[in-house]
């Protein structure tokens, strides 16, 4: 069997896992327009700043000897502009053609670009890939104050570590608060606060419509008509899924790729995975894209193992989000912001506990500061865990198994039950 | 330090903690074992502090330490030194100000003389050889119970009425501490132990948990004042129904376990609502003479179908030898002597260090009186009350016990550090508590096994003695008291005890 | 697979298990050096509480450990031994483990320099027997099998 794998980051890599697990023989080719082994894309702020190098084996998700050790064809530096799902191949940009028996597209994620006049200009960069962290740290050099566009999780990152850096930093959101999507306005605050310390100058509700300059970018212009001086803008504003190639292909759209409990698309042959899909998420019961690290993997390895015929189901997902910004670090799970269910929170001293509760079962979750016990949340959240018995007890800052049954948790601890 | 010294009713601490600040590494376990709120952290100093006038030298604290940080000393006498008044001026201050007479436990501690000490033991030289016990067999095989008079035989067959019997494999028994004074845990590691070393623990007056009865065959039950817990189950499950008359902590005075700790369980063990203070009468209400008492006794063994023997537990009082007589008389197996050194959970203080007589001197007196009437063989004796170590146990079975005994040398094993505060119900070492979180202090396999141990070294020991002396079975040193010389003792008391002086 | 069995109607809320694992995992191994003159480590057990309910909780040692699938770098990997263990030289500080650990027992140690650190039990390498183990007085974590 031929298995062509798009893409080259983590849901190719684990999928890459799960086939060899099962099949030493079949013929693997990862096709990718970027010439790196997969790298890790949460370390990209990280990378431009210098905190590591592209020589830190830290930065790369698998050793150097990967593909090697799992006897891995891999085409670099060459994009993919088709597919024909009938003929069974795929075309690169230099007209190769690459035919498959079985195909996964782990194409991932671009960066969404706002309508803006002057994008063109110099200065102006994003930040998803290994090529413009590079482009950034070549022409750090050359920046003294910048503007970063979008206050997501990366824009935050790159805002904290420019601050850092000693960039003079204006963040401009376009909603009322960072983090949009994973935080609520009082979660938010922490990361505000901080942000603010850090020298980072905050622009909310507000969205850059134009960039100015000669050659080199100059100026930013916001809708409310206030212009800031720039050397340089980081546009962040978000990821759409990579979905330029697939257009003749056939192969089921909406705003992913949409694919079945098995990562299957509508075609037998093709299987997608990774922030390219849409998959099921389970707490707001639809399927949406959730572009985060964690789903991807899993994807990965569920397409991996169904190719191989293991049969196995992708239960759904929900959004995870871990980040710390300064000193403040922050996971945030599934529903976040909501006036229509029910809700506990309390905030204390450098701790912000908030939960959301739908029919008695977890579907959200935010913790500021004491983050430790995430992962039981995490766990409730996935297993649809009735917690009307244990809610109480969820504010508490020492929440751990003491308020669980004794039975179950004697179960839990002894493995007995997962 | 969060707390103020409140001249009001204060007396000054008997303990001192020291804390060695350079080894003190701030763990802070000493501040959780400490049940009686004598530790305590200061956050803000980053300091362990301690309110001595709450520390009751049990010792925990120190133990737990992992640097060793810690030691507990006694402070010296705070009064100018005066021999005649001495701790009478605490004392004395302690009823004036709280106006109530105190309240102690475990037993008494005041300096009476200790005859054990005062007993050598013999052995064999050249005349007579001393055996080996782990080269051949030593017999510590015990039967307690009345023994026939004489044999007969008919058609050449034996033919001779065997009364029922205890069979003890070590001639050492774990004294009536009830559950309620003792945590539910303790309760288990006596059972287990009884249970793998083939003796008998005993019930006490609190009845007997549920989970218990799975120790049938290993279980003396108690029937006291108090009648808590007693029911056909409870004296059925028993291989023994002793009758408790009197304690040697405090003869002649009842029970009190305080209502706080008649939890839940402990009140369905008792049959008797929970929270309510359970009262043991000072006399049982239907024996005010060796008669009632008789009828007592047949009224248990008709209701057992005369298949157990019954033990009279009684404390060494002065006519403690006319009163065993009356027993033997009245019907008893087994009768049980409690010297004034036997421990309790609470007891008046002046009733504890007051009243009594020492085991010594009662056991002694009462096998002579009972061999002098000619009816020692209806009757088994089992002494206690101060039993400390197996030599003690060879030197009472010399002076006529069956067996004996031991109630605070098994807590000692398990943990106890003797700090006298079992009334309070706070035991920092999981003893004697109902409090749920203090009581796992107690694990029932480590403390199980340690009581074995102590009851296989002892067993070992008390072999080893009689080898050496050149006894073969515990049956030939019962009573034997040529085997023993008194030391620094007076003729009169030697008389009582019935040995020879030391050289004689 | 022996992991730390946990009794939890044994335990006495000493937390010598967290005093034990911290200096096992000192540099020098020294109970007073490692409190007072060391950085300390985390201890990876944590005893908690709840009356009458106490019991020290660390790392289960999953077969199927979610936060072995949730680590990208590859600092959570199986050792040798088949234990979940913590590469320092990976690890970025990302949390994914502690987001994925349906137990609760990873700690997050925030003190180097850029990286943060996944701090979690690795049943003492060095040590026949675990040092919490080795520590409790009674008996309420045991090593054995499950």
């Amino acid at each position: 069997m031929k298995i062509v794998i798009i893409g080259n980051s983590v849901a190719c890599i684990n999928a890459i896992e799960a086939i060899r697990e099962k099949d030493k023989i079949s013929q693997i080719i990862a096709v990718s327009d970027e010439q790196s082994r997969a790298y890790s894309h949460p370390l990209l702020p990280n990378l431009v700043i210098g905190d590591i190098s592209r020589s830190d084996e830290r930065f790369y998700y698998r050793s150097r000897n990967f593909y090697e050790k799992n006897k891995v064809k891999t085409v670099l530096g060459k994009k993919v502009v088709g597919i024909s799902s009938q003929n069974r191949y795929i075309k690169l940009e230099n007209d190769e053609k690459i035919s498959y028996d079985r195909l996964i597209i782990t194409a991932g994620g671009k960066p969404f670009i706002p309508k803006m006049d002057g994008v063109e200009l110099e200065g102006v960069h994003t930040l998803t890939n290994i090529k413009s962290a590079d482009k950034l740290k070549k022409d750090l050099i050359n920046i003294k104050k910048c503007v970063v566009v979008g206050g997501g999780l990366i824009g935050s990152k790159i805002a904290e570590k420019l601050a850092k850096h000693g960039v003079k930093v204006t963040l401009v959101e376009l909603m009322k608060r960072v983090l949009f999507p994973v935080l609520d306005d009082t979660g938010a605050e922490y990361i505000h606060k901080e942000l603010k310390s850090l020298g980072v100058k905050l622009i909310l509700g507000d969205s850059v419509v134009k960039l100015d300059g000669n050659k080199r970018v100059k100026k930013a212009v916001l809708s409310s008509g206030k212009s800031i001086d720039t050397d340089a803008v980081i546009v962040s504003v978000g990821v759409k899924p990579n979905l330029e190639f697939i257009n003749e292909s056939g192969i089921e759209i909406n705003r992913g790729i949409i694919v079945n409990d098995y990562m299957q698309t509508n075609i037998d042959t093709i299987y997608a995975a990774g922030d390219v899909t849409e998959a099921y998420d389970i707490v707001t019961s639809q399927k949406r894209p959730i572009p985060i690290l964690p789903l991807a993997a899993r994807q990965g390895r569920i397409a991996g193992l169904n190719i191989e015929g293991e049969n196995v189901k992708y239960g759904g997902g929900f959004p995870t989000n871990s980040i710390t910004i300064g000193k403040i670090s922050f996971i945030s799970m599934g529903i976040v912001d909501t006036d229509k269910l029910e809700i506990l929170k309390i905030k204390k001293d450098g701790e912000y506990r908030k939960f959301i509760i739908d029919d008695n079962k977890l579907v959200g979750m935010i913790l500021v500061g004491n983050i430790e016990k995430a992962g039981m949340f995490n766990w409730m959240i996935q297993n649809r865990f009735d917690v009307s018995w244990l809610k109480d007890t969820f504010l508490n800052s020492d929440f751990g198994w003491q308020y669980f049954s004794k039975a179950f948790r004697i179960l839990r601890f002894d493995r007995k039950i997962k | 330090m969060k707390w103020m010294k409140n001249l009001k009713n204060y007396t000054p601490p008997a303990f001192k903690v020291i804390r060695d600040d350079d080894r003190c590494i701030r763990c802070k376990a000493c501040v959780e074992q400490c049940s009686f709120d004598a530790t305590f952290y200061d956050e803000e100093e980053d300091k362990i502090w301690n309110w001595d006038a709450n520390c009751v030298s049990c010792d925990r604290c120190a133990a737990i330490c992992p640097t060793e940080a810690i030691t507990v000393e006694t402070r010296g006498y705070s009064y100018r030194h005066n021999y005649s008044w001495g701790s009478h001026i605490d004392s004395l201050k302690k009823r004036a100000i709280f106006g109530g007479t105190p309240v102690v436990s475990m037993g008494n501690d005041k300096p009476y003389k200790i005859y054990w000490d005062h007993l050598l033991l013999n052995a064999s030289q050249v005349t007579n050889p001393s055996i080996d016990p782990l080269r051949e067999p030593m017999e510590l095989k015990t039967f307690l119970g009345k023994k026939p008079h004489s044999l007969s035989l008919k058609d050449g067959k034996p033919d001779t009425r065997i009364y029922p019997q205890l069979e003890l494999n070590v001639p050492i028994m774990f004294a009536a501490m009830s559950y309620g004074a003792l945590s539910y845990n303790v309760v288990e590691a006596l059972g287990r132990a009884a249970q793998h070393v083939g003796t008998f623990y005993n019930s006490g007056e609190g009845g007997l948990n549920k989970d218990h009865y799975k120790f049938q065959g290993n279980i003396i039950v108690q029937v006291a004042s108090g009648r808590f817990g007693v029911h056909k189950p409870y004296l059925d499950v028993g291989s023994a129904i002793e009758i408790k008359i009197g304690q040697g902590a405090k003869p002649g005075i009842g029970g009190h376990l305080p209502g706080e700790k008649v939890t839940e369980t402990i009140s369905e063990t008792r049959m008797m609502p929970q929270g309510s203070d359970a009262i043991s009468p000072a006399p049982h209400h239907d024996v005010y003479s060796i008669e009632d008492l008789r009828q007592l006794i047949y009224a248990l063994k008709e209701a057992t179908e005369y298949s157990k023997p019954i033990i009279v537990k009684i404390a060494a009082v002065h006519n403690v030898a006319a009163i065993a007589s009356g027993i033997t008389r009245a019907g008893a197996d087994i009768i049980c002597i409690d010297g004034f050194k036997g421990g309790t959970g609470a007891s008046p203080q002046v009733i504890r260090d007051n009243v009594g007589l020492p085991i010594e001197m009662a056991l002694a007196v009462v096998d002579t009186r009972l061999r002098d009437e000619g009816i020692r063989q209806d009757i088994s004796i089992i002494a206690s009350g101060g039993i400390r170590n197996s030599m003690d146990v060879v030197k009472a079975i010399a002076l006529g016990a069956d067996a004996v005994y031991i109630g605070t040398a098994a807590l000692l094993a398990i943990g106890c550090t003797m700090c006298q505060q079992c009334h309070t119900g706070k035991c920092a070492w999981g003893i004697t508590t109902q409090d749920p979180h203090l009581s796992k202090r107690v694990n029932p396999d480590i403390a199980s096994q340690r009581l074995i141990n102590l009851l296989d070294v002892w067993a070992l020991e008390i072999k080893e003695t009689m080898g050496a002396m050149g006894i073969n079975s515990i049956e030939s040193l019962r009573g034997n008291r040529l085997n023993l010389r008194g030391i620094d003792l007076t003729e009169k008391e030697m008389e009582i005890l019935g040995v020879l002086p030391a050289g004689e | 697979m022996k992991i730390v069995k946990i009794y939890e109607d044994s335990c006495v809320y000493c937390h010598l298990c967290e005093v034990a694992c911290i200096v096992e995992h000192s540099q020098s191994k020294d109970i007073i050096k490692a409190f007072k003159r060391e950085t300390k480590p985390i201890a990876r057990c944590s005893a908690e509480f709840n009356y009458p309910l106490s019991y020290s909780v660390m790392c289960r040692h999953c077969d199927d450990a979610p936060c072995i699938e949730a680590c990208q770098t590859g600092a959570m990997h199986r050792d040798e031994r088949g234990y979940v263990v913590v590469n320092e030289d990976k690890c970025v500080g990302c949390w994914m483990c502690i987001m994925a650990c349906p137990y609760g027992v990873i700690k997050k140690d925030e003190r180097r320099e850029v990286w943060g650190l996944s701090t979690k039990c690795d049943l003492c390498p060095d040590r026949e027997t675990p040092a919490c183990v080795e520590a409790c007085p009674n008996n309420a974590l045991m090593f054995e099998e499950v």
